[in-house]
């Protein structure tokens, strides 16, 4: 499957990786001697050593005449001059270029090298015509420091002997070329995507040229390959996806298709034509065949193309930008397939063209996936502010995959890692998010995105997870990193689709040995791309970057709006605290002057004892008012101040609860009692004592019995037996509970008993009281994120249980 | 009789209820001092440190306690609590803070000012006759006063 590199190849020959190191060891043979495939080929094991611009041979399908461009005179020919121009090479050195192609040939070869732009630009110059011995020749010419190479190559028609036009139509139709290209540049122009761009290219090219398999062979940023793009003959496996070491087409292979826009090997197990003599006369220095259509084919090339089944070859660049993008890479497999002159013209404009199109498809693909992403961009947004939060990005639709191409993505946010898709489990994330943290600290990250596509190679502990996240694309959203949004590429080799395992094609050994076999590439490439992901785009970095600055923008102006609510809930605190002390003054301050001339009424000795009673009952409004107030006060308070959490000894709390209701206590039948000792829990003792006040004084006033008994307790987490009825939400906490033998609440005034000054019992009935005690449990147990209920039966004593929350035991 | 004796006390108060209640305490302990009331923080100031401008009288003799509700028209308590605390000539003299409001802000306030001791006002009239009554037992009995802060104004 390395046609296309031994496209490349052909001037470079080996699969073995290029070997970049200095060659120091053994001096080439022909070090002291002109280079000639023929002569040392076989001896070549290394590319780089090759030289692959003055093999010193042809391909002998064609001839080759070197001319002094001064007076035309014959410098060099090809050995095989005489089977296709009939003439001796021997013969032919240093007579003018006429004794070959005529006056008539000469007369317009001066014609062309005094108008046209032949320099490294081959350009056909008329057909020469059949003879009885030899068939009939297009000939090409191009300049090259200070010589004129003259190329024959038969035309592939068959021709009148006598015809002498250089166009003359011959007996088969020949193609309108033109019609053709215009064609195919069209259909071209419409692809919206480079692939089906190439995949048009390819069809394109088999159709034009007839050739079994065409290719676009499309290079990566680490110049390993890809099949990108694939037509050919039903019957042909296909090779699509397959992808190759950068090795497999060397640089000096590259380098060549940066010069020359066509490569022909019509034959590869066609033989070769030595140069005579092997060096210019004039200089001394073998011939450059750099833009030689019948250039000659290294050795290695065509073992390898043979390994393979391939009998003929075509390629061509694409280029991007001056810089090779990828090949048009063709292969036969049925005998030699000769592409004449006019139909290689055809291909190596359509590559032309193909490779400035090709840029406007990209452009035009890209800014699509711009576009794409940057709408996600917008949706993962306008999400997150709806939503308040962050984890939509990976829970909503559409979710951080939704255009970017990634396996997976997570994001860590409000102290926790939301993941979708493939990603590292939350502690390899936890470890890679705090070395990521490490290096933006250290500031060795000059921008704030962090983008690899072999995560394993800068992080070892990666290699843990290479497989779904040999790629990373990670943005901080914070100063201090901590917050952080990755993406994650799988490594290569689990997404690359390889159109069929080589590992299952059949090893075939030629003289070289196994290294010239599809099999040694394949491993060379899964060894190239272990523990690697497909590059990140710079449009995707584009997008993560535009995304993180829109959830930071989002964030500020979050904070911001925050910040602003914040000083108005304390500013109205602070003015409801005002208000609610005003409030308390300002009534309180009539309500003295209402109790003191009552007081100074009955001093005066009232006239009945109804005047009396009406006095009496006026001083004790006005005080049970001065105590609402006190508890409307106090009640304001609770809800609104801060908690001070501390580790708290519940029994000394309950201890001192006790002692502050001892004034109930007062006889020798009132007992309250810890049946176990209580735990420690993390609280607000002054609070949680106040709880404990309300509950135990209600649960002695409430009290008929004649030994008034309360027992305080708790059923811990794990006593799941003791849980029975408990509400589902306290699962995990810790209950606290007081139980009374009292007189009990019917079930319908449960709910009743909890609400500010709601009394089920009549004013001074029970000891009296504002009926603001349970109020404000609820409030202070809730101000623990914890829930009171209790149980009770009339007659039949109560029990108030209460939770304090996640701190407040587990 | 010793000059401390002769010295009277000064009474902030704007409710006339109030300072009625202070009168019959003070009666009830058997005070013989001179009782002067201002009736606003700007009174209590222009008493203590003589003419405002506004032909008010001041006192010759300063008092050995002032006894003073915070909440009064015009410069309130709070105010004068302040200006006599800073004033090096009266900073000396034992004052009370004698108030309905309860608010932590206040006390702390007040203390932080400089105020001997704070009371608030309970509802009840016999209460407050009580507290009264303990506070000018307490002060002009029981403590000993500084006998410096008699001079003559």
């Amino acid at each position: 499957m390395h046609e296309q590199i031994n496209v490349g190849r052909d001037t470079a020959s080996a699969i073995t990786p290029a070997i970049a190191a200095p060659q120091t060891t053994v001096a080439a043979p022909w070090d002291t001697q002109p280079y000639s495939i023929k002569r040392h080929g076989i001896s070549i094991t290394n590319c780089d050593a090759e030289p692959v611009r003055t093999p010193g041979c042809i391909q002998a399908h064609g001839a080759l005449l070197v001319l002094r461009q001064s007076d035309l005179s014959v410098l060099q020919a090809s050995e095989n001059a005489m089977a296709i121009l009939g003439h001796e090479p021997g013969e032919l050195l240093g007579q003018n270029v006429a004794v070959v192609v005529k006056a008539e040939g000469e007369v317009r070869l001066r014609s062309i090298l005094s108008t046209d732009p032949t320099d490294r630009n081959p350009i056909y110059v008329y057909t020469l015509p059949a003879t009885s011995k030899v068939a009939a020749m297009d000939v090409t010419v191009h300049t090259l420091d200070g010589v004129v190479m003259l190329e024959f190559e038969a035309t592939g028609r068959s021709q009148p002997a006598q015809g002498t036009a250089p166009a003359a139509p011959g007996p088969r139709h020949e193609p309108d070329y033109y019609a053709i290209i215009k064609k195919t540049v069209a259909r071209l122009q419409s692809m919206a995507t480079v692939q089906a761009f190439c995949q048009a290219l390819t069809d394109e090219v088999r159709l034009l040229s007839g050739l079994d398999r065409v290719m676009v062979y499309k290079f990566h940023a680490d110049h390993h390959g890809e099949v990108f793009a694939e037509s050919r003959r039903s019957d042909l496996a296909p090779w699509l996806g397959l992808h190759y070491p950068a090795e497999d087409i060397p640089k000096p292979a590259r380098d060549i298709f940066a010069r020359t826009w066509i490569r022909p090997v019509p034959d590869i197990n066609g033989a070769l034509a030595e140069m005579m003599p092997l060096v210019n006369p004039d200089t001394g220095r073998p011939v450059d065949m750099t833009f030689c259509a019948l250039r000659g084919v290294s050795v290695m090339y065509t073992e390898y193309l043979q390994n393979m089944g391939v009998s003929a070859g075509l390629t061509m660049p694409l280029r991007r930008d001056n810089q090779l993008w990828g090949l048009i890479a063709c292969h036969h497999y049925t005998g030699p397939h000769f592409v004449p002159y006019e139909l290689r013209a055809a291909c190596e404009f359509l590559a032309q063209v193909a490779s400035l199109q090709q840029h406007a498809v990209e452009e035009r693909e890209n800014a699509a996936y711009r576009q794409k992403l940057e709408d996600v961009n917008q949706q993962l947004l306008s999400m997150a502010a709806q939503e308040g939060g962050l984890a939509s990005m990976t829970d909503g639709v559409p979710n951080m995959l939704g255009a970017i191409n990634a396996g997976g993505a997570a994001l860590y946010h409000r102290d926790r890692w939301w993941r979708v898709g493939q990603t590292p489990d939350d502690l390899q994330l936890e470890a890679l998010g705090q070395w990521l943290g490490e290096r933006l600290e250290a500031g060795s990250l000059v921008s704030p995105l962090y983008a690899t596509h072999s995560l394993a190679a800068a992080y070892p502990p990666g290699a843990a997870f290479a497989n779904v996240a040999s790629g990373l694309l990670a943005a901080p959203l914070s100063r201090s990193g901590q917050n952080l949004m990755m993406w994650f590429r799988p490594e290569v080799k689990t997404t690359v689709n390889w159109g069929g395992n080589p590992r299952d094609k059949p090893t075939v050994t030629g003289p070289h040995g196994e290294r010239l076999t599809p099999r040694r590439s394949f491993e060379l490439f899964a060894e190239s791309v272990d523990k690697q992901a497909f590059p990140w785009m710079q449009v995707e970095i584009d997008a993560a970057t535009r995304l993180r600055s829109l959830i930071m923008e989002l964030v500020i102006v979050r904070a911001e709006r925050l910040a602003g609510l914040n000083a108005d809930l304390a500013r109205s605190n602070e003015e409801l605290d005002a208000f609610a002390y005003v409030a308390s003054h300002d009534l309180k301050e009539p309500l003295r002057g209402i109790h003191k001339y009552a007081h100074q009424l009955m001093e005066a000795a009232p006239a009945s004892d109804e005047e009396k009673r009406k006095l009496e009952g006026l001083m004790r409004l006005t005080v049970r008012m001065d105590s609402l107030l006190d508890s409307l006060l106090h009640f304001s308070r609770v809800g609104r101040e801060e908690l001070t959490l501390e580790e708290v000894d519940l029994n000394e709390v309950l201890a001192e609860a006790i002692e502050m209701v001892s004034s109930r206590i007062g006889d020798a039948h009132t007992q309250i009692v810890a049946p176990r000792t209580l735990p420690l829990v993390s609280c607000d003792r002054i609070r949680v004592r106040e709880v404990l006040v309300n509950l135990l004084s209600n649960a002695l006033k409430y009290n008929n019995a004649a030994d008034k008994r309360v027992e305080v307790g708790y059923v811990a987490a794990a006593e799941s037996a003791l849980r029975h009825g408990f509400p589902e939400e306290t699962g995990g906490q810790t209950v606290y509970w007081v139980r009374d033998n009292g007189i009990g609440i019917a079930p319908r005034h449960f709910d009743q008993i909890f609400k500010m000054f709601k009394r089920l019992h009549g004013r001074e009935d029970y000891g009296g009281g504002t009926g603001a005690g349970l109020t404000i449990v609820r409030k202070l147990v809730e101000r623990h994120h914890g829930q009171v209920w209790l149980e009770s039966v009339v007659d039949g004593g109560s029990a108030f249980f209460f939770t304090l929350g996640a701190a407040g035991g587990q | 009789m010793p000059a401390s004796l002769a010295a009277p006390i000064l009474v902030v108060e704007d409710s006339d209820d109030d300072f009625d209640t202070m009168m019959e305490a003070a009666r009830g302990v058997g005070m013989t001092r001179t009782i002067h009331r201002a009736t606003s923080g700007g009174n209590c100031l222009a008493l203590l440190r003589g003419g405002n401008g506004q032909g008010e009288t001041h006192l010759t003799v300063l008092p050995v306690l002032i006894l003073m509700d915070l909440n009064s028209h015009g410069i309130d308590g709070r105010e004068a609590l302040v200006a006599i605390k800073t004033d090096v000539g009266l900073k000396e003299i034992p004052l009370v803070v004698l108030t309905t409001s309860a608010n932590p802000k206040d006390v702390a306030f007040c203390y932080r000012a400089g105020a001997n001791a704070y009371h608030v006002k309970p509802v009840r009239h016999d209460h407050y006759v009580l507290l009264l009554r303990s506070l000018l037992d307490y002060w002009l009995e029981r403590a000993t006063l500084h006998t410096a802060t008699v001079k003559v104004g």
